[in-house]
């Protein structure tokens, strides 16, 4: 069985969603009953693989909120994540993924030395950050998408937003290994990181994030922070396409400008209907296809029955593991969210 | 990579010692009243005589190695204000006796004051002074390691109980809220969050409540019940 550990995006939609869902104890109640609520398993999911094989899974509500960060609820916010995990574990669930902030927190917060959890001891490899799959569906989509808008990947400069963290910098490394992409710009906080990133990859160019937006052809934004970032179109190149892969999305996708065209990024859909119900709480455009690709790869861990922590630690993430993942990801069914199709004849008009 | 900070200690400081006077308190009287519950019940459940006893006897051996805890520290417990906390609950627990509702006395000691107890005991274990973190672990590993007679009970007569333990779980689930309201500070000296003892105390009655045949739906609203109003 598989497993996702999942959380809401913010204290509103926290309340909405409880009342949607018909828990007046949970939707009247502010931040400070949030970081007191216990994890809960609050949906059962059933997937189809193209194959044939079928498969199932728990959705785990950690009851984290974003704000938890923002106010400086850390000690919260570190325990929705380990009694998650905990509860996770405690329902047998084999493999499952850390959903949203889940995984950055455990990294961030070094959580890796609180293995015991009251009567639970962790084990670490029941758990996948979902960080390998998200990197390969967003080059798939850096891939993809260039070509639905008739760019060619040979004179585009692409910029990674969040170069150095785990997905940007598997991002980078596909994109420099299997892509002819012209120029590589580097955008992160931590230098030294970077310089590191950039010794690595043999090129790049380190940039900071203003100047990368007005320079690239191609932005992929894979920076998590706790609050969204607001993103002027006004300085960018025209066209340009935008891979929204971080956690809020901060671009919009209703952009009007013709030639601005943005993709949420690390975004999967199935080829077949997968039934839960919580994903229409997540404001998925089809949300019984659609989900987050961190998600889908515990699904994979599930039909393969790799039974290991696949994606774990920072900057583990390789070109080869990423094609194992990928493999498995279109043979179950699994393709790169894409540019609609009124997306794409508006951005060509 | 961060770390989360725990707060330093004082043991011996007078701040420290005065809020253990009252913390110290009602674990002791919380393991004098689930000694004293547990032989009560057996008016209730004659056939289980003698394993109720034996966990009457666990309790009061629980109950002397907090008295210890305090003595370690030069602290003695305020054992009035422990009394007058867990008065209400109680009351309760002698009136649903002496109407011999053994549902709500089952409700009230093997699912309230057992999770009450072992969630404050798992948030105070990282805090606590090397002698009590000693105790307190010992006696976390026999709450979980023997088996909750309250919930297998219950588990077993689910069908017919459910509707009391509903009720039951109205009337005094709101008195748990408030015992905690009145012991945030003292505890936040000790180094515990008023957050995380609601949650782990949700947590285990939760799992309590989920073990005797509840789903997740009617284990989130009971767990959170007049939690609001707190």
């Amino acid at each position: 069985m598989f497993g996702l550990i999942g959380h809401l995006t913010s204290l509103e939609h926290a309340q909405n969603v409880a009342q949607q869902l018909g828990y007046p104890e949970y939707h009247e109640q502010g931040l400070d009953f949030w970081c007191a609520a216990p994890p809960q398993i609050v949906d059962d999911i059933t997937v189809t693989s193209i194959t044939g094989e079928t498969i199932h899974g728990k959705y785990v509500e950690s009851c984290f909120l974003p704000e938890m960060l923002t106010q400086r609820r850390i000690k919260a916010a570190v325990r929705k994540i380990l009694n998650a995990m905990a509860h996770a574990q405690k329902a047998n669930i084999d493999i499952t993924a850390l959903g949203g902030f889940s995984s950055i927190i455990f990294e961030n917060f070094n959580l890796e030395k609180n293995r015991q959890v009251r009567n639970v001891e962790l084990d670490f490899r029941r758990f996948t950050t979902g960080n390998t799959h998200t990197a390969y569906i967003i080059c798939r989509q850096v891939e993809l998408a260039t070509q639905q808008l008739g760019l060619d990947l040979s004179q585009a400069t692409v910029a990674v937003c969040g170069a150095t963290g785990d997905i940007g910098s598997g991002v980078c490394r596909w994109l420099n290994a299997k892509t002819p992409v012209q120029d590589l710009l580097l955008v992160a906080r931590n230098q030294e990181r970077l310089e590191n990133l950039k010794q690595e990859l043999g090129r790049g160019k380190i940039f900071s994030m203003e100047n990368a937006l007005t320079e690239a052809d191609i932005i992929v934004w894979v920076a998590s922070l706790p609050k969204g970032v607001e993103i002027n179109p006004e300085k960018m190149k025209r066209p340009c396409l935008i891979i929204d892969g971080g956690y809020p999305k901060n671009f919009d996708t209703r952009i009007q400008e013709p030639e601005i065209s943005v993709l949420q990024g690390g975004i999967v859909e199935h080829a077949l209907d997968i039934e839960w119900t919580i994903m229409e709480m997540v404001n998925m455009d089809a949300p019984n296809r659609q989900l987050f690709a961190c998600f889908a790869e515990s699904m994979l861990l599930e039909f393969e029955k790799w039974y290991t922590n696949f994606s774990w630690g920072r900057n583990q993430i390789t070109v080869a593991k990423m094609e194992q993942i990928g493999e498995v990801s279109q043979k179950h069914g699994f393709e790169p969210l894409l540019l609609a199709e009124e997306r794409v004849s508006a951005h060509q008009a | 990579m961060q770390d989360v900070a725990t707060p330093t200690l004082d043991y011996t400081s007078e701040t420290y010692k005065d809020a253990y006077s009252r913390i110290n308190a009602i674990v002791i009287e919380g393991e004098q009243e689930a000694q004293n519950n547990y032989l009560d019940l057996i008016k209730l459940l004659p056939d289980s005589k003698d394993e109720l006893t034996r966990l009457s006897k666990m309790e009061a051996r629980h109950k002397k190695g907090f008295q210890a805890c305090g003595k370690n520290l030069n602290v003695t417990p305020d054992m009035e204000f422990g009394k007058a906390f867990f008065a209400e609950l109680d009351q309760n627990f002698q009136n649903a006796l002496a109407e011999g509702k053994v549902v709500t006395c089952l409700l009230i000691q093997s699912l309230i004051i057992e999770c009450f107890a072992i969630s404050a005991y798992n948030i105070y274990i990282p805090v606590a002074d090397p002698f009590a973190k000693k105790i307190t672990e010992g006696v976390v590993k026999d709450e979980y390691t023997h088996l909750n007679y309250g919930e297998e009970w219950l588990k077993v007569n689910f069908d017919s109980v459910k509707e009391e333990l509903e009720q039951a779980n109205r009337e005094n689930l709101p008195l748990v809220w408030k015992m905690l309201n009145q012991v945030t500070e003292d505890a936040k000296v000790l180094g515990m969050e008023k957050d995380a003892l609601v949650e782990d105390f949700m947590i285990a009655y939760g799992e309590a409540l989920g073990n005797i045949g509840f789903s997740t739906r009617e284990i989130m609203r009971m767990s959170a019940y007049g939690l609001r109003e707190s």
